[in-house]
């Protein structure tokens, strides 16, 4: 998760609260997603970012998991994720961020 | 408790990327990034990192001497008992100066020292002989598995431990042999290993050999009777006396001579240098190693255009294939530039 991005939700989480914060992964495969995950929960495994250290136990989803995509309409997540959702290995995804979010995440 | 210097460039101290890669040399007393990670893991085993040098990949690289005479004396008012260098993953110039400050901390300061680099980070080729490096996989995203391997390593390096193979110990091979008593004898090795290889099972050799990049040949001379052909070789040949040294083996150098109405290498004029050879035969006609007399006779009969004027000459036993590829390179350049169009390469 590159710097920036760190940083920002860095500044949300101190601005709203981390029980008030959902991150929603996008990522397209489930390493860098995995990893995602592992930044904004139980800090930055790079130790190269704002996180390196901070373990925000962020809650955290990527958008093909059943608990984020049930709370869409499914007219328009079909209309904007459903072509990737074909061609992602979502089993794997689901498998590695829950994981994750099982371990670390805190809300 | 166990003193640990750890060295880690700008990006990974949360300086900056390409645009801070000219951070001068700054140390900070504790961990900085990847340290906070490896820190906890040296904890258990009375290890500390104590201070964290950090230095612009840019910066090194293009100040090596000072750069390195900086962080020397950083490294050196802790007065550690071990160095780490890195992880630097597949980064080119952060693996150079992994592995360059370490080795000099090495030598300098006479301590343990490690680093850590993708395989194919320049810095494995340069330094892999003088240093323990790690293995990582070629992005940060190893840095999970990357942190216990080089704090496994670390520990035993810095307790003075027996290491393993480099298999078992996560490093890259060093190019050190080391005897030992296997559990059974040679022959019976070798069947296993063809059994296992007929089957198209794998196995792991004993014998590993060199990887050689492949050279794709040349397309045919078009015409030969009008083409300028040079001469080069590896088997050694010199003028009598080789007055340039040549070295008998591990050659750090080529020589290039003029052969201008040359038509004949006789005993009296010429020999070989080379040194992993019976030189009897090349030392009586060392047109036996480098043909002049037949491409002479072949250039009056308009067999070739014309054999040009300067033959190059090293020798190629044990010489390095780093060596050999810079000697071809620069040879090759001078042909090109004096239109030769064609190149007889004898070996030995």
């Amino acid at each position: 998760m590159d710097l920036e991005i760190q940083q920002r939700i860095k500044d949300l989480t101190e601005k709203h609260g981390a029980e008030n914060i959902v991150v929603v992964i996008g990522g397209a495969e489930a390493e860098s997603a995995g990893l995602s995950a592992e930044t904004v929960c139980a800090g930055d495994p790079t130790f190269a970012g704002p996180l390196a250290g901070i373990a925000l136990g962020l809650a955290v989803y990527h958008m093909v998991e059943p608990e984020i995509k049930d709370e869409c309409d499914a007219a328009i997540y079909d209309e904007q994720c459903g072509m990737m959702e074909m061609v992602l290995d979502v089993d794997a995804i689901i498998e590695e961020v829950s994981k994750v979010r099982k371990e670390f995440s805190k809300f | 408790m166990i003193k640990v210097v750890h060295y880690i460039n700008q990006f990974y101290a949360g300086i900056g990327g390409e645009e801070k890669a000219d951070f001068k040399p700054e140390v900070r007393e504790g961990v900085v990034g990847p340290g906070m990670g490896l820190n906890g893991l040296l904890k258990k085993e009375d290890m500390e990192i104590v201070a964290t040098v950090i230095c612009g990949d840019s910066y090194f690289n293009e100040n090596l001497e000072e750069a390195k005479v900086e962080i020397l004396d950083m490294v050196k008012k802790y007065s550690p008992d071990i160095f780490i260098a890195g992880p630097a993953f597949n980064a080119g110039r952060y693996g150079v100066a992994c592995g360059a400050i370490a080795k000099e901390v090495s030598e300098k300061l006479n301590i343990p020292v490690l680093t850590a680099m993708y395989v194919e980070n320049p810095g494995v080729d340069i330094y892999k002989k003088y240093l323990y490096i790690v293995e990582t996989r070629n992005s940060a995203v190893g840095m999970r598995d990357a942190l216990p391997k080089i704090a496994n390593l670390a520990v035993k390096l810095a307790k003075g431990l027996e290491l393993g193979t480099p298999a078992v110990e996560g490093f890259i091979e060093r190019g050190i042999r080391k005897n030992f008593f296997a559990a059974e004898r040679g022959s019976k090795r070798a069947v296993d290993m063809l059994i296992k290889k007929l089957k198209g099972e794998e196995f792991v050799t004993e014998f590993k050999m060199p990887v050689f990049d492949r050279v794709d040949p040349m397309p045919p001379v078009v015409d030969i009777t009008k083409a300028k052909i040079a001469l080069v070789t590896s088997g050694g040949t010199v003028p009598k006396g080789n007055t340039d040294h040549i070295e008998s083996s591990n050659a750090s150098k080529f020589g290039k001579y003029d052969i201008e109405g040359v038509m004949d290498l006789t005993a009296e004029t010429y020999e070989t240098a080379h040194g992993g050879y019976d030189p009897t035969y090349a030392n009586i006609d060392s047109d036996r190693v480098l043909p002049v007399d037949v491409l002479r006779k072949m250039e009056k009969e308009g067999k070739i255009g014309s054999l040009h004027r300067y033959f190059y000459t090293t020798v190629g036993n044990g010489t390095a294939v780093a060596s050999a590829k810079k000697f071809g390179e620069a040879i090759a350049k001078e042909l090109l530039a004096d239109g030769v169009t064609a190149v007889i390469l004898t070996s030995t």
